[in-house]
């Protein structure tokens, strides 16, 4: 028999997955052009597929709403997976410079390959691989201090901005490409830019879920985990592989996107509880709703002039992250 | 019967424990005992692969322990560490499901067993009723219960337990001694770390003492006692005293 707490839960992702198809409608409907939300449900259900709304909708909005949808869940789900590795409520793919190494890597790959769709991702991840594997290792040095953790992070991020910043100051056709993706933009998504990090993402995540139960047994310490036969090593290794791929494919299409990967796994956990079995479905969920939310507030609140997705994002994001270190101080993750 | 061979334990080039050999009877209570910093955490990590052992075996029932898969080792011995830096915000029973964790497949569902199993290890910790409370809700002595509710979910014939009675007050501590005293009658084999040597003279019937990286001696605690290992590791005098016919010790 299912416990209140358990129906609670069930009703809570319900409500939330109504909330994103809510939030995508409107992504479609507004903008710099207000379309009418029955229209858009027309050309959604195939009634209308030859008007100008129904152009703009299927070329440009669809591809961003979904862009907003994958980097949502990917950098949430990140950040749980990054939360739980590392035993650190502090941690998430901005904080500890993930997508930093990611940017930087993109970077890297527009300045010596141009705009080559399928590099990119390639490049997000093995940057983001490169950046958490070098965080964890000084994690590991540390003894896991949670407050060494997010310092080297920032450490990491800094160096890794310097990178970042030479690069632009070097190649000046970079720095009108580069501006827009340091902010977290998703402006100019298409569907050839999307659909293989959006496929990437997805399996991702799935996987991510299906790997949940061995997230709660890390949650509770390394000793317990290994005592329950848990390959803690493996394991660990699995998760920040899997949480480098969301970010550095987020991050290929949508920027450095900050604060989703924080403030989203926190609001999930006082909502449903530290069960990563329910979390990571609801993180993921909500990450897609905040994107895309942000990403229209952007577009709508000084049309037809458009606000980088991260600007909301990190206007939103940077108060609730102080809030945070005055309230925890940075507890530990269990579940 | 699980059985240590010379094991030795390195971190780098120190040494950590030196030439442990020891035999633990099956379905007996063996408590270690030691000053700090003796090695006696470091001798049960061992089994669960938190301390490496870099010379020497470990067998139990004749199978060579550290070369069997982990999750082999976790249906076979469970292992509860002494340090938990928070309780977790999961309810009761879900903690205590963690415990069939080396029993589940792929898709890690629970069937009719692994639930009877979770069911029966919280009722023998007494937690039926507090089951669906987060475990961040209970007292310290119901919590470190709900840690052995998983353990004993774990269902596995040999239990060790690091310091199991730590920040636990005196009511909770007597609580958790009848428990540990409740499995070896369910036929289970108990290995704990117990500081307060009373405790350890009372609950044992194997006594092992630690000193200096080193066993000193494993006997039952009359005879450590009697030999006099107690008074020289711990630098103190044991008088046993007869209270209402059952042999009481006052360590001095």
């Amino acid at each position: 028999m299912k416990t209140k707490r358990e129906i609670n839960k069930g009703l809570i992702l319900a409500g939330l997955l109504c909330l994103l198809v809510l939030v995508s409608i409107l992504s479609l409907a507004f903008g710099s052009v207000n379309i009418p939300v029955g229209t858009v449900v027309q050309s959604l259900t195939g009634q209308d597929t030859s008007s100008r709304w129904a152009f703009i909708i299927k070329t440009i909005r669809m591809p961003r709403t979904i862009a907003g949808i994958a980097a949502g869940a990917a950098f949430a789900t990140a950040g749980v997976l990054l939360q739980g590795v590392m035993n650190n409520s502090l941690a998430s793919p901005n904080t500890i410079g993930v997508n930093s190494g990611a940017g930087f890597f993109v970077m890297l790959s527009m300045m010596c390959f141009s705009d080559n769709l399928f590099l990119k991702p390639v490049f997000a991840f093995a940057g983001a691989l490169v950046t958490s594997l070098v965080i964890l290792g000084l994690a590991f040095l540390a003894e896991k201090s949670r407050a060494t953790i997010v310092l080297a992070g920032i450490a990491v991020s800094s160096f890794l901005s310097a990178g970042m910043n030479m690069m632009k100051t070097l190649d000046s056709d970079l720095t009108i490409n580069a501006t827009q993706f340091l902010i977290g933009t998703l402006s100019g998504s298409t569907y050839k830019s999307i659909t293989v990090p959006v496929i990437g993402i997805f399996v991702a995540v799935i996987l991510s879920c299906l790997l949940s139960k061995a997230l709660n047994l890390l949650g509770l310490g390394d000793g317990v985990a290994r005592s329950l036969g848990l390959n803690v090593d493996l394991f660990r290794i699995i998760f920040v592989i899997l949480a480098s791929c969301l970010a550095g494919l987020a991050v290929s299409f949508g920027g450095l996107i900050g604060f989703v990967g924080l403030i989203v796994p926190h609001i999930c956990r006082s909502l449903i509880g530290h069960d990563a079995r329910v979390l990571l479905p609801a993180a993921g969920i909500s990450g897609a709703i905040f994107v895309v939310a942000a990403d229209l507030l952007g577009r709508v609140l000084f049309a037809p002039f458009e606000l980088p997705v991260g600007i909301i994002l990190s206007i939103c994001g940077a108060p609730f992250f102080i809030y945070l270190l005055l309230r925890k101080g940075g507890k530990r993750v269990n579940a | 019967m699980l059985e240590f061979k010379n094991v030795n334990v390195s971190v780098g080039r120190t040494l950590i424990l030196e030439g442990i050999s020891l035999s633990v009877k099956t379905g007996s209570i063996t408590a270690v005992v030691g000053p700090n910093g003796c090695g006696k955490t470091t001798l049960l990590q061992t089994l669960n692969g938190t301390s490496k052992v870099t010379a020497g075996e470990i067998f139990l029932d004749g199978d060579d322990f550290l070369s069997l898969p982990v999750r082999e080792r976790a249906r076979r011995l469970s292992f509860l560490p002494q340090f938990r830096e928070t309780a977790p915000n999961i309810s009761v029973r879900g903690l205590a499901e963690h415990g069939r964790f080396p029993y589940l497949g792929f898709s890690r569902t629970m069937m009719e067993e692994d639930r009877k199993a979770v069911d029966s290890a919280i009722e023998f910790v007494s937690l039926k009723e507090q089951k669906r409370k987060l475990v961040s809700e209970l007292s310290g002595g119901q919590q470190q219960r709900a840690y052995m509710a998983m353990q004993l979910a774990q269902d596995c014939p040999v239990m060790v337990l690091d310091e199991p009675m730590n920040f636990l007050d005196f009511e909770s501590q007597r609580e958790m001694l009848a428990l540990v005293k409740k499995l070896k009658d369910g036929g289970k084999t108990v290995i704990l770390v117990l500081h307060d040597l009373n405790q350890a003279l009372t609950v044992a019937d194997e006594l092992v003492v630690m000193k200096d990286r080193k066993i000193e001696s494993v006997s039952t605690p009359e005879e450590a006692v009697k030999n006099g290992v107690i008074e020289r590791v711990f630098n103190c005098t044991v008088t046993p005293v007869d209270v209402s016919g059952m042999v009481q010790y006052l360590l001095t």
